[in-house]
């Protein structure tokens, strides 16, 4: 993985010495609250309801182990022994204080970590498709552009009060595994009939108040050009971008308002006035980026593991976890192994400090030293032997991380809500809890199949619920907690937005909902057909009966 | 009636006024019954910028053995959150607790209303 | 008459302002004159006939290119943050020092603090009225922050990829 060199190390020491300043600066009166908030929230130190809350980057979700143990130092020294992963992959800390923020910085700088524009109007974390590197699908290694991209826009004296945040998301693959259809920018790598990499730009997409999938604003973008391009993008938007309105602010709106072509022909008119070469990388910087990313250790080994297989034949619940947890790796002799952080009954995307010292240590023995954080806010080992595999199993399971549910119906997305943000109308961590229970039999849970639940306590859907197979969006009736139910989303390259269902329900009446969905599905469904298939061809009327018929 | 609450800036803790100073629990907190008062309570607090974060009212009615805040966002915020009995304000117990624990909210809260004309 | 800080070589000091900011319902005093964008297109060539030396202001959603003819002849640029979290003024800034080759002064006002001084430098701010009790030594130590950036802007700077390559 790209290691940080001095210089990129010596932005992070300066970043926190900034910050620690600025802190000193508020303490003492110096600054009211309104001057520092965006900067405190632009180093990812967010005021919640029980305390402050810090966001730690994990750049296109990738972690070395040594960085995995300094996230487990943080949680238990500055916080209460765990972390929460979240849908752009990275960690919140809910329970940090300010007077321990510089500090944190500095110990996170030690490895390479950070949390810089975690928040805040300004180019937030990069993300990309976890399976960077390891899987035989992609045209190039995702993350190569992710780290161009971070370097390029961290600290960027242009575009650090935009009207709103800004997201961007890289994939490399067919199979969209970075929802590049619903960020700002999404990304995906070309590569044509002259092996010659270009990217394929959609702008405007977005979930929260207004969802919209991003259009296309440009087919095919010469690789060389990509920071270039994205300027003009970010200058267009930085200038014309509402500022007006916080929740008519973001590129999706301009976008829209523009229409697609007129917003591509500005950005193509501003392209065409800059100095792309002082803008654009050269290709000496690109390729010792990507020199970072290389791959190197695989061994050759047989595609075949008879420890594998023997582990299959022999343990029903190891046999369990490699058809639900274990994927084919492009190096024969290889594997990707998630692990679900969607333990039956626990927080989704929680993980205690002790559990991030066992993957640590799994990863650096088992998977070259590599760890992925997935939006789904699962774990995954990306360079797994599969010879390891029964033995990366067995750690895993002593320390609660084994659960065999990726991509099933436990397999939930909730944001933390109204248990810890201030944003919140709802909670959405007991939802979850209450579903997963409902849904805990493995083999209930293998029987309906491949089904994605994505909660949000508030309309700023940081649990994605637009784009869940069922979507779940938590709102205050009265003081009350209730939950509209939406059918029919998806984050991938079939992107759609949810339909709503019905009216929402109380608290203790969606578990029982999803078993009247789940019922309809088992009984309409037709070979090989998953739940949002089914959804499709059968359409909502039979399901919103299922869950309405009886209530009134 | 009404209390003031806000965050501790050193440490982002929920404090309530209790009249003389800010306490971490909201059995403390004092109750105001005229606005003036409250809100010149509030002014104050305003004024401590190196203290304190966001003060502000919040609405609290009598329940079954004292007095709890009508909102339930207001109730996570004297107690912690639901799916950690053991972190936050709650994790000490005792009767203050269980009081807040125990209250539910009826109607729609004045202090909720607030909160989202500020967002 | 507002504080100004002005940069020289890397360094901030006061600097005393022979510019007289004027508002559009003023009658234009003798000397060195700062108005509005409307006025100068209104009276700008009257005004650039005297011998004064002459300033346009540009409100957060006017562009310097609608001064790209008369801004060789313009002593100063001054651009507007109505609040300091509105950041399209250092677009605004880029555009008028990198692309529109602007070489007078370019100078920040409205909400103007000390914690803008990074960006505001990198954008090619060589003058600031602050409105925060802020000091020169302050805005001198603040720009000076970071060892390296990222990438290039109007000030000049090598990027991070440069000084890599010992270019």
């Amino acid at each position: 993985m790209y290691r940080y060199d001095e210089i990129d190390r010596e932005m992070l020491a300066d970043r926190a010495a900034e910050f620690r300043a600025q802190c000193a600066r508020r303490l003492s009166g110096e600054m009211t609250e309104d001057q520092f908030k965006p900067l405190r929230l632009m180093n990812g130190l967010y005021l919640q309801l029980h305390a402050y809350m810090l966001r730690i980057a994990i750049p296109y979700g990738a972690l070395r182990s040594d960085q995995m143990r300094m996230l487990a130092h943080v949680a238990r020294t500055y916080d209460q022994g765990y972390g929460h992963f979240t849908t752009r992959t990275n960690l919140q800390l809910h329970w940090i204080k300010l007077r321990d923020a510089p500090d944190i910085l500095d110990d996170l700088a030690k490895v390479g970590l950070h949390a810089i524009q975690t928040s805040g109007n300004c180019i937030r974390n990069l993300t990309a498709d976890p399976h960077a590197g390891a899987t035989a699908e992609e045209v190039d290694d995702p993350r190569i552009w992710a780290e161009v991209i971070r370097q390029w826009s961290t600290f960027h004296p242009e575009f650090t009060y935009l009207p709103r945040k800004f997201k961007i998301a890289v994939t490399a693959s067919p199979k969209d595994r970075a929802a590049i259809r619903v960020y700002d920018i999404g990304l995906r790598l070309h590569r044509d009939d002259e092996n010659a990499l270009s990217f394929e730009v959609l702008v405007g997409g977005g979930l929260g108040r207004l969802p919209h999938l991003g259009p296309v604003i440009r087919q095919r973008l010469p690789v060389r050009h990509l920071l270039s391009y994205l300027q003009a993008v970010l200058r267009v938007y930085n200038r014309h971008g509402r500022r007006d309105n916080p929740n008519k602010a973001r590129i999706k709106i301009l976008v829209a308002a523009l229409g697609p072509e007129e917003f591509a022909r500005q950005v193509e008119e501003e392209w065409e006035l800059t100095d792309k070469a002082s803008v654009d990388l050269p290709s000496t910087e690109l390729a010792r980026i990507r020199a970072g990313f290389a791959p190197t250790g695989f061994e050759t080994l047989s595609p075949v593991s008879t420890a594998f297989e023997a582990a299959k034949t022999f343990d029903r619940a190891f046999a369990r976890f490699a058809r639900r947890n274990v994927l084919t790796h492009k190096v024969p002799g290889y594997a990707l192994v998630n692990v679900s952080l969607k333990a039956i009954g626990e927080t989704p995307g929680d993980c205690s400090a002790d559990q991030m010292d066992v993957i640590a240590d799994l990863a650096e023995r088992y998977s070259m030293n590599e760890v992925r954080v997935t939006y789904e806010q699962n774990l995954l080992l990306p360079h797994v032997k599969l010879d390891d595999v029964p033995a990366v199993h067995a750690a895993l399971s002593a320390a609660g991380l084994a659960t065999a549910n990726i991509n099933l119906i436990s397999d939930i997305i909730a944001c933390p809500g109204l248990d810890y943000c201030a944003l919140a109308n709802a909670r959405a961590i007991p939802i979850a809890q209450d579903i997963a229970r409902r849904f805990e039999d493995p083999a209930l849970a293998e029987t309906i199949g491949e089904l994605k639940i994505k909660i949000s306590g508030c309309i700023n859907a940081c649990g994605h619920h637009h784009v869940g197979h069922i979507g779940i969006l938590g709102v205050d009736k009265k003081g009350e907690e209730f939950y509209q139910l939406t059918l029919g989303g998806s984050a991938e390259d079939d992107a759609a937005l949810g339909q709503v269902l019905g009216p929402a329900v109380a608290a203790d009446k969606v578990a029982p909902s999803i078993d009247r969905l789940v019922e309809v599905y088992l009984r309409e469904r037709r070979q090989g057909e998953r739940f949002i298939d089914t959804f499709r061809r059968a359409g909502l009327p039979v399901f919103k009966e299922a869950v309405y018929a009886e209530a009134h | 009636m009404k209390a003031l609450t806000a965050n501790r800036l050193i440490d982002g803790e929920v404090v309530f006024w209790t009249g003389a100073d800010w306490s971490e629990r909201f059995a403390a907190a004092v109750l105001f019954d005229d606005n003036t008062a409250a809100e010149a309570a509030e002014a104050r607090a305003k004024s401590q910028i190196t203290l304190l974060v966001d003060p502000y009212l919040i609405d609290v009615a009598e329940v079954e053995g004292g007095v709890a805040p009508v909102s339930y966002r207001e109730r996570l915020r004297a107690l912690g959150p639901t799916n950690r009995p053991d972190h936050g304000k709650q994790a000490a117990g005792g009767a203050d607790i269980a009081l807040l624990a125990h209250a539910h909210g009826a109607a729609r809260s004045k202090g909720r209303v607030d909160l989202i004309r500020r967002k | 008459m507002p504080k100004l800080i002005r940069w020289r070589g890397g360094v901030a000091a006061w600097a005393d302002d022979a510019f007289t900011a004027v508002d559009d319902d003023q009658p234009v005093p003798p000397g060195d004159v700062i108005v509005s964008l409307a006025r100068f297109q209104r009276e700008g060539r009257y005004l650039l006939s005297q011998s004064r030396n002459l300033g346009v202001r540009l409100a957060s959603d006017e562009g310097p290119e609608s001064l790209i003819v008369d801004l060789p002849r313009l002593s100063v640029l001054a651009l507007t943050f109505p609040k300091f979290r509105d950041g399209r003024a250092y677009s605004a800034a880029r555009i008028a020092r990198e692309r529109l080759a602007f070489a007078g002064e370019l100078r920040a006002v409205g909400d103007v603090l000390l914690e803008m001084a990074v960006p505001l430098v990198r954008c090619g701010f060589d003058a600031i009225e602050p409105t925060d009790a802020s000091t020169p030594e302050q805005w001198t130590r603040v720009a000076h922050r970071f060892r390296h950036v990222y990438q290039r802007a109007a000030d000049g700077r090598a990027p991070a990829f440069a000084e890599r390559d010992g270019v």
